[in-house]
């Protein structure tokens, strides 16, 4: 007869995945308090936990950020969290760092509402928290800067209208159609253009932010036989990827582009608008400056305002090469 | 044809007929397709049938239709692999950083990233081989791996292939390298009339060289073995596991080749690109008619597969349905070109129906 | 044989069943009727079409012409399920197993009992099987996975799956091909109390002493239509055979042809060593020692377990590397790999087609072809035509009835599917042939046949090893059977010597066995 040792190493597995079990709802129970990491008095210790450090806006912000921060010498900013487009990762990350007990906090939500209580928590542990660009359902943190995305809309559509004096036919690349800057800039955008009824927004579609999907989009509105005198896009690699489409139909001349983000790096919307592919875009800030600044205040309890939003700078051809300088980071990495 | 059957081989024409008939059952799987053109035609004629169009569409599909190739030959051996997409995206970043950093020409970075496309492929093949990880899990591992070294590497940002020279007009190479996909750029333009898109070619030559493989030689007479039952395969004396290592070092290398033309598409090398493109590739391959168990499916049929995907996209493109509507007519046609291709599946439904309304009927 | 009440309807009565598949008209007016309490055995070639009506019968396949009654009420399975409400059960040619599920849940697979709360009630789900294994004589655990159980056992747990509903008529498709004799007897013990319940048997075999034992009617099908129905004791054998065929057939196993061989050895085997591994269901092997000359036929006889099936996988390399020494024509073969066996002129036919040997989705030039491939590559390719060309003559050569080279093998009937099988074997041209139970599952005529190409080939100097549970053919094919059991060589055989009492003697020999472990353990703590 054929036996076999089946049952005592599925008993052992068991046994290892009770016990396992039972550690975590232990844990949970009694909310592990470790000593604060940060101790020397004019020693601070900042976190930041970011939504997702693949996006290259976020990945400028965050290197802006280290860079502001260095500045104050008082001020350590640990390494940055990157929840990697998870509201729930984000969640958990910001709760490690209220029991690590740090001095500050800033976040940048992935999304208002997973992240409301545990800012709350931030808050009630008394941590300052500094809210980056997108807000969430509270009240009880310190500090919210942002940028004001219905403007940057707005701005982009005051530029067609001053590019298309007489008029003439619109495209729009939009990002994915759920998320509240698309939603904001698109709102923006139309709102703007109602100025000069002779602009018609003739065709608009999702190209999910991404550059080969507005280069394929551009290409069927092209090959469609649409006549378009201007694209906007609400980024600028969609703006680039319907430069693209339009070059390869040999339309690059008589159509313009204007394009959103305005990131100083060789592949970005400044650059592209020096070099005349884009007929401008628009720097949405990063604020990490101004967040250095503020978390700087808060740790030495000075008065902040609740909340600010910055300006949208236009990038034109004739200063594109002085704010390239002047937001060009490359060079701290 | 009665059960006289014989064992005795038809005579040669007999059997060339026949296999005429074969291939001919076989243009069934096209059926999807034939649908996709027929409905193109019909409302956006001219528009869709121009060579800008197709070249377009199909040229905006091609590195996911390469990855597609790869991903048939994985899945022919009852394996898969999910980390074709960020394979892609590695090569892509390299191909876009050896242009931008180390100025090198574009004929010797396509077999850079072929060589590094293929090493990370031995690397998913050792790894569901050897250390006997299922293909599933090795290459869920090493499509977050790949991506990180990929992120690693670019620090998050976009690596533009247009690099301007002093004079402010694009560098000899970074122009040459546009030759790889950048819209507008054709290959052998002026000496061929327009050119040959490079995407498209590369497309259809990857389609027809791995076809042959699979068809022609001994090794894709192993794929097929390996992938229908391993066992018989390895007591036929194929050895298994070079098989599948083979099939994986293969995928990679196609992902690899593919690389550049994702780079020269959009004229950088993004961070993320890639993502999400094993999902298509894998689409493309099993609408082509391969199963997820192996041993069943075909390069050609992949083609078949791809065509239906980027082209229905176009064509509710064109016809400016809306974005909404655009994912439930894709999701809805995918199912009917699959259940067309299957003549089983009608007539076992039709043998249902039958069933059911003979039933009312008899109750009645 | 039990009288048949003339008033009583048959428990199952068929009438014109017909049934085409696309190419191939499988079945046409077929009638059948079948007693309670009766054995009513079906006969035919390979690809009469016995399966196929079988499967109509269990509701396996459905879309047929023609009527069926249970017990004068007509019916109309739809599926498997359906089948066994209406108290028809079947066991399958090939194994229905869910290889990685124990042996318990295989056999009460859908029909679990269960707790009060719903779940199963693994307990009683392994006493029933226990019990249902004790009926069918079988010693096993119930909870050990079916994988790791030999293809006879499999075929045994498959009776005990049938037996667990309640069953008016039991269909067997060949159930003994996989079996020996004593399995065989067990067998026909269970048949035999079913009958006495009064169960209608269906019984399928190419084995004509069997049905002479077993059946009580006999009904033979050729090219898929009916021949006609005999009481078995009114028939003689060559009666049978000549209905199935259609023309009569010499002797079935003609006298000894073999030329007697006059070269050396060609295989020569030495204290061949495998370790046992229960879990993939491998006997051990206890320094084994054999030779076969060139041209020479040698049997590998002995009971289930008895590492007959090891002697051949482990000759051909599917364990890697074993302990002992083999020499292939004098010089030194060290197996590792199928692959590196086929180089040096091995060749197998596996026990189990289905899991072994077939790629059952791909077409039977595809499979015959596949492990020859090297001989039609031509510029790096496949030379398609050198390769069909090949195929064909082998499919004609063991007449295997396909519509052609590029029908699917999972179409074919079983005992084709065993021809291919060999194909593919033969097309290697191999100078050492491995026959695991070649003629399973193989008609009278076409074992006649194979019969013949085992003479024809060992006539040319091919050296052929050959594992059968069918005593006849080996005592009529072989000219030395060595007998195993328990891993060990227990007696070997010459033709004059071998007969089935000496074989079976041997192959029970524990006694014999028990002894030589203890000097063979011995022996090897002084070679240590
Ligand atoms: N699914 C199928 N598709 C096509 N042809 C089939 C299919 N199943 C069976 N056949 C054909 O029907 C015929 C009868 O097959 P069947 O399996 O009933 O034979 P059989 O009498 O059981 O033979 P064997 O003794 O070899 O088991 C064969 O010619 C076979 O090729
Ligand atoms: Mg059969």
């Amino acid at each position: 007869m054929r036996t076999r040792a089946i049952a005592r190493p599925r008993a052992l597995a068991l046994a290892v995945a009770l016990a396992t079990t039972g550690t975590v709802l232990a844990g949970c129970a009694s909310t592990a308090q470790t000593p604060a990491s940060a101790g020397k008095s004019g020693h601070f210790v900042v976190a930041y936990s970011q939504s997702n450090n693949a996006e290259p806006y976020r990945a400028q912000l965050n290197i802006q950020l280290k860079y502001f921060m260095e500045k104050y010498k008082d001020v350590e900013l640990l390494p940055i969290a990157d929840a990697k487009q998870s509201s729930a990762t984000q969640v958990s990350q910001v709760q490690q760092f209220i029991q690590r007990k740090v001095d500050a906090l800033i976040v940048s939500p992935n999304e208002p509402a997973p992240l409301t209580s545990a800012v709350a928590q931030a808050c009630k542990a008394k941590i300052p928290v500094v809210i980056l660009d997108r807000s969430v359902n509270t009240d009880c943190y310190s500090a919210f800067i942002g940028g004001d995305n219905y403007v940057a809309g707005k701005k982009a559509g005051q530029l067609a209208v001053s590019l298309l004096p007489h008029g003439g036919n619109v495209g729009e690349l939009q990002g994915i159609l759920s998320d509240q800057p698309q939603i904001d800039r698109d709102k923006g955008f139309r709102d703007a253009i109602k100025a000069n009824p002779k602009i018609h927004l003739v065709v608009h579609r999702e190209a999910k932010w991404l550059k080969d999907d507005a280069t394929r989009i551009t290409g069927q509105w092209l090959a469609q036989g649409q006549k378009l005198d201007l694209v906007y896009a609400q980024n600028d690699p969609m703006a680039l990827g319907g430069y693209l489409a339009a070059s390869s139909a040999g339309k690059q001349k008589s159509i313009k582009f204007i394009g959103t983000d305005g990131l100083a790096i060789p592949d970005g919307g400044i650059r592209a608008v020096q070099q005349g592919q884009l007929a401008g875009t628009f720097i949405y800030p990063t604020c990490a400056k101004e967040a250095a600044a503020t978390v700087e205040k808060l740790l030495h309890h000075q008065k902040v305002a609740k909340k600010s939003t910055l300006d949208i700078v236009a990038v034109t051809p004739a200063n594109a090469a002085a704010l390239y300088k002047q937001n060009d980071f490359s060079r701290y990495r | 044809m009665t059960g006289e059957v014989t064992g005795v081989a038809a005579p040669v024409q007999v059997a060339g007929w026949r296999r005429a008939v074969s291939i001919l059952g076989s243009l069934q799987g096209y059926v999807g397709l034939v649908l996709v053109v027929a409905f193109g035609i019909v409302t956006r004629g001219d528009t869709f049938l121009s060579q800008a169009n197709l070249t377009n569409a199909v040229g905006a599909f091609a590195s996911r239709g390469i990855l597609a190739v790869g991903e048939t030959l994985v899945i022919l051996t009852a394996g898969i692999d999910l980390s074709v997409g960020s394979m892609l995206g590695l090569a892509s970043m390299v191909s876009a950083m050896l242009l931008v950093n180390q100025d090198l020409p574009p004929v010797v970075i396509l077999p850079l990233c072929m060589l590094c496309g293929a090493a990370m492929g031995l690397v998913n093949g050792i790894g569901s081989t050897w250390l006997r990880i299922q293909p599933f899990v090795m290459t869920l591992a090493t499509l977050s791996v790949f991506r990180g070294i990929d992120r690693q590497l670019s620090d998050n940002v976009s690596v533009g292939t247009q690099v301007a020279g002093p004079n402010g007009a694009l560098t000899g190479h970074s122009n040459t390298f546009q030759l790889f996909g950048t819209p507008g750029h054709n290959l052998f333009a002026g000496t061929l009339g327009a050119g040959v898109y490079y995407p498209v070619l590369a497309f259809v030559l990857v389609c027809v060289l791995c076809q042959l493989l699979l068809s022609q030689t001994r090794f894709g007479r192993h794929v097929y073995a390996v992938g229908g039952n391993e066992t018989a395969a390895r007591l036929s004396g194929v050895n298994t596991d070079r098989v599948k290592i083979a099939v994986f070092v293969l995928c990679g290398l196609l992902a690899g080749f593919a690389g550049p033309i994702d780079a020269a598409y959009s004229a950088s090398a993004d961070p993320l690109a890639g993502t999400s493109y094993e999902l298509d590739a894998i689409a493309a391959a099993v609408i082509g008619g391969a199963s997820l168990a192996g041993g069943r499916g075909s390069v050609v049929g992949t083609f078949v597969g791809a065509l239906i995907l980027t082209l229905l996209d176009n064509v509710l493109g064109l016809n400016a349905v809306s974005d909404n509507l655009q994912l439930i007519i894709k999701g809805c046609i995918v199912v009917v070109a699959v259940v067309l291709q299957r003549p089983d599946l009608l007539r076992s439904l039709a043998h249902f129906v039958r069933r059911i309304t003979a039933r009312t009927g008899r109750s009645s | 044989m039990p009288p048949i009440p003339d008033d009583e309807p048959p428990a199952l009565s068929v009438r014109g069943i017909g049934k085409s598949f696309p190419g191939v008209r499988a079945l046409r007016g077929v009638d059948l009727d079948v007693h309670a309490g009766t054995v009513h055995a079906l006969l035919g070639e390979n690809g009469a079409g016995k399966s196929t009506l079988c499967n109509i019968l269990s509701g396996a396949l459905t879309d047929h012409e023609g009527s069926i009654e249970l017990a004068g009420r007509p019916v109309r399975p739809h599926s498997p399920r359906d089948a066994h409400r209406l108290g028809i059960g079947m066991i399958h040619q090939e194994l229905t197993l869910v290889p990685d599920l124990p042996v318990a849940d295989n056999i009460l697979l859908g029909a679990e009992p269960r707790t009060r709360f719903g779940t199963i009630d693994k307990r009683r789900m392994r006493a029933r099987a226990a019990e249902l294994l004790a009926a069918v004589g079988l010693d096993l655990d119930p909870r050990a996975p079916v994988r790791q159980c030999r293809i006879a056992e499999q075929q045994l747990i498959e009776l005990a799956k049938a037996l667990s509903v309640d069953v008016r008529v039991l269909i067997m498709d060949e159930p003994t091909s996989a079996l020996a004799d004593t399995e065989v007897r067990r067998l026909f013990g269970v048949i035999r109390t079913l009958t006495a319940r009064g169960v209608a048997v269906i019984y399928i075999s190419h084995r004509l002493e069997e049905l002479e034992e077993i059946a009580d009617t006999v009904t033979v099908l050729r090219d898929g239509a009916g021949v006609g129905t005999r009481a078995m004791a009114d028939a003689s054998r060559a009666e049978l055979i000549g209905m199935m065929v259609g023309r009569p057939l010499g002797e079935m196993y003609p006298g000894e042809g073999a030329p007697d061989a006059v070269a050396g050895t060609r295989l020569r085997v030495e204290r061949l060593t495998v370790t046992a591994d229960p879990a993939a269901g491998r006997a051990g092997l206890h320094d084994v020692d054999l030779t076969v000359r060139a041209g020479e036929i040698v049997g590998l006889a002995g009971l289930m377990g008895a590492g007959r099936t090891e002697v051949v996988e482990a000759l051909y390399g599917v364990y890697g590397a074993v302990r002992g020494s083999i020499s292939l024509d004098d010089s030194r073969y060290r197996p590792s790999s199928p692959r590196a066996a086929i180089r040096r002129g091995l060749a197998l036919v596996a026990e189990d087609r289905k899991t072994q040997s077939l790629v059952l989705d791909n077409t039977v030039r595809f499979n015959a072809s596949l492990a020859a491939l090297r001989r039609f590559r031509r510029y790096g390719r496949v030379h398609r035509r050198a390769e069909r060309r090949a195929v064909d003559e082998q499919i004609a050569a063991l007449r295997v009835r396909t519509p052609g080279g590029e029908a699917v093998v999972g179409t074919l009937s079983g005992g084709n599917q065993q021809k291919v099988v060999l194909a593919k074997c033969l097309l290697t041209r191999p100078s050492v042939l491995l026959l695991d139970e070649p003629t399973r599952g193989i008609d009278v005529g076409a074992k006649a046949e194979i019969h013949g190409i085992c003479r024809r080939l060992a006539a040319q100097g091919t050296a052929i090893l050959l594992v059968s549970s069918e005593m006849p053919e080996l005592l009529a094919l072989c000219d030395r059977i060595v007998v195993l059991c328990e891993g060990r060589v227990t007696a070997v055989l010459d033709s004059d010597e071998a007969s089935q009492e000496a074989i079976l003697t041997a192959a029970m020999a524990r006694r014999t066995v028990l002894a030589g472990a203890a000097s063979g353990g011995a022996r090897a703590g002084e070679g240590r």
